[in-house]
């Protein structure tokens, strides 16, 4: 009946000694949609984040992308089958100029193919032309040549977005993406990741700032305490009142 | 990576067989009989040595000897310059006078150029007032 | 040029190989203190196959790197798992038992009427190829630096290269480059193999150089040196720990003044220099100032003429 979801979370739990980071939870990414995964700080919302893309194993339940299995797959490979992702604390190579940044992540099996035989100078013609695009999508071609160490933050936040598209993922993953933006910078945030998703890539949002997430979610997820409390789309989650209880206590989103 | 190391080691190949084309038939061998011992001062050695064509046992003279010294422990770590030894009285022999940086187990590389080309290579064990073999390192 | 010299200037050449083959694991990330195990396997298997098989030397040296890549490779595949001490103890401890089997390992062959070959801690002798080959100091030198020009090229290529770049991202966060994509184990041991070839290529060389080798010769001291070249030459280029060879051997060993000081110099230098300047003199950050440079100048000689110089420009490419 419905197409089968870009990402499956079936009953995954992740606990660190005695602590239940994620508890159970089942969550369904459908194809092209933009979901909005909130929760308190500590509710697990990273946690899941780094189950998603392997940086640790899971405790139980399956991780499922494209209808295949990833559980028990390396970082890399999931990367390669469609998952990139962002980080909440900056994360760059900043020795490396842009350019290198954006070139050799590049790692999706149609892109290895492509620049396997041509890996000096820039790679392929396709794949500088995918950097230089990307480099204008995101306003960076003027910085191409710079260490990504010596850019400012926005622009190194915008430097973040570009890598994680550079791989060309199904699905990505944006972990607190507007964190210590200003309302223009969140803006112009929120124009590229509608454009991203109707370029046909799904997106799975974390995010505080309330503002944002109720104007581009398609649907809701909640997490509190490691356990899923809510799904649905953003006036549905406004007015759960399990919801209200647990994270939006005062009408700060109305 | 692999077409880069393939063409590294294809480039590699190639200048390495360019440098050593052309071989030629083995040379004449020598042995050396090194004797050292310490001189007026402290690190400073007073060495003869006797070269013989290691076949015939025939002495070998006029040939223009010099000697290089390293460390095997530090190898290329010691700033010995080398000495050129000078013809001695006795048929085949060739005395030198060497100034070391330091006690210890030191390689001397016995360069011969003239009629033979060779070098031959000596461990001593050099000590203050003392010179012998160098017992190989006991484990 | 002079007996000295010629002997100075192959040792800075041979050693070379040994800091470029450090440094090609300083860029991944990880602190070796093993390579003089691959140069000394790089000298007895080249040393072997030239005085013992009758091998041509092109051959032997080829053998010599494959000797020391392979053995790389196949102790880099376990110790890669670790990470940062514990590889570093890892290959020291490989290294030094490389040394002691050494000094156990006995192969000889009567040539000429002599026993020649391997004799344990004794060492082994008469690796004569080039005397029975007419090669002399020069020659030998010029080989020497044409191997080492080419595996500069390499570098040069290499960095260039995504197997380059991905090899400098796992340097700066292994993490982040698995999650880009890049799979580390991979890289890592295919780093490790470059590295071990190097290291015997430059063995092989130095067998050759001195016609005899020893255990002792392969002493965790030129591991030690090896690595601080690169530390102090600089990460952001091939040439880098060449530098730090030149520093130390060219410029400390033809002090005089320096003599039997040395090792105390150079150990204050490299401690200086990484409090100074923890990725060495010729680091990335240099290296990227100096190719902007470059590529202004470039720009200016094309387009002549007064005026407001032109900007930087955005270049393509890395």
């Amino acid at each position: 009946m419905l197409e089968l979801p870009v990402l499956e979370l079936k009953d995954v739990s992740k606990h660190f000694g005695g602590v239940r980071a994620v508890d159970g939870v089942d969550l369904g990414v459908a194809r092209g949609e933009i979901l909005a995964l909130i929760g308190p700080n500590g509710s697990g919302k990273s946690t899941i984040v780094n189950l998603i893309c392997g940086l640790f194993p899971l405790t139980a339940g399956r991780v499922v992308l494209d209808g295949v299995d990833i559980s028990g797959m390396p970082m890399h490979a999931r990367v390669t089958g469609g998952v990139a992702r962002t980080f909440q604390n900056i994360r760059l190579f900043g020795q490396l100029t842009v350019w290198q940044n954006l070139w050799v992540a590049q790692n999706s099996g149609e892109q290895r193919r492509q620049n396997f035989g041509r890996r000096w100078f820039g790679g392929s013609r396709g794949a500088r032309g995918e950097v230089e695009r990307t480099l204008e999508f995101f306003d960076l071609a003027h910085k191409s040549n710079e260490l990504a160490a010596n850019l400012a933050f926005g622009e190194q936040r915008r430097l973040e977005f570009a890598r994680a598209l550079s791989a060309k993922p199904a699905l990505l993953l944006l972990d607190e993406p507007a964190a210590g933006m200003n309302a223009e910078e969140i803006d112009q945030l929120d124009n590229r990741i509608r454009k991203v998703r109707d370029d046909g890539v799904t997106v799975l949002l974390i995010e505080h700032q309330m503002e944002l997430v109720m104007s581009i979610a398609d649907r809701i997820a909640v997490l509190n305490f490691g356990r899923k409390i809510a799904e649905g789309t953003p006036a549905e989650v406004q007015a759960s009142p399990l919801v209200r209880e647990a994270y939006l206590g005062t009408p700060e989103i109305a | 990576m692999r077409p880069a190391t393939r063409r590294t080691v294809a480039v590699l190949f190639a200048v390495a067989a360019a440098c050593v084309a052309g071989g030629a038939e083995a040379q004449v061998r020598a042995k050396a009989d090194l004797r050292c011992e310490q001189a007026s001062e402290v690190l400073l050695y007073d060495c003869t040595v006797g070269l013989v064509d290691s076949r015939t046992n025939e002495p070998l003279t006029g040939l223009a000897v010099t000697i290089g010294a390293d460390m095997p422990s530090m190898a290329g770590a010691h700033s010995v310059r080398p000495v050129v030894a000078a013809e001695g009285p006795a048929k085949g022999t060739y005395r030198f006078r060497l100034a070391l940086e330091m006690h210890g187990d030191w390689a001397l590389l016995i360069n011969l150029s003239g009629a033979t080309r060779d070098r031959v290579v000596k461990v001593l064990r050099f000590e203050d007032g003392r010179v012998g073999e160098a017992p190989p390192p006991r484990r | 040029m002079d007996d000295y010299t010629i002997g100075v200037l192959s040792n800075i050449g041979v050693v070379s190989f040994v800091a470029l083959s450090a440094y090609l694991l300083l860029l991944t990330g990880e602190i070796s203190f093993g390579q003089q195990a691959f140069f000394a396997i790089g000298a007895y298997a080249a040393g072997i196959a030239t005085a013992l098989w009758g091998w041509p030397l092109a051959l032997a040296l080829a053998w010599g790197a494959l000797s020391g890549g392979g053995a790389a490779v196949l102790v880099g595949i376990p110790t890669l798992r670790l990470h940062g001490l514990y590889f570093s103890i890892a290959t020291l401890a490989f290294a030094e038992m490389v040394r002691i089997l050494f000094e156990l390992f006995r192969y000889q062959v009567e040539i000429d009427g002599e026993l020649t070959g391997p004799s344990g801690a004794e060492g082994f002798r008469n690796i004569r190829y080039i005397f029975d080959h007419n090669i002399d100091a020069v020659q030998f030198l010029l080989l020497i630096y044409a191997l080492l020009a080419a595996a500069l090229l390499g570098f040069v290529l290499l960095e260039r290269s995504r197997t380059g770049v991905a090899f400098r991202m796992i340097g700066e966060d292994a993490t982040l480059a698995g999650l880009q994509g890049i799979s580390v184990a991979r890289h890592k041991v295919l780093a490790a193999g470059i590295a071990g070839a190097l290291a015997g290529v430059g063995g092989g060389l130095y067998a050759h150089l001195t016609t005899y080798v020893e255990p002792r010769i392969f002493d965790v001291m030129l591991g030690v040196h090896s690595l601080a070249y690169g530390l102090i030459g600089g990460l952001g280029t091939a040439f880098g720990p060449l530098l730090g060879v030149l520093i130390d051997i060219g410029l400390l060993e033809s002090i005089r003044a320096l003599a039997g000081y040395r090792m105390i110099i150079f150990g204050g230098i490299v401690a200086l220099l990484l409090i100074v300047r923890p990725r060495g003199l010729l680091d990335e950050r240099t290296m990227h100032g100096i190719g902007n440079l470059w590529r202004r100048t470039l720009l200016r000689l094309r387009r002549p003429g007064p005026g407001p110089g032109p900007g930087p420009g955005p270049g393509p490419g890395p």
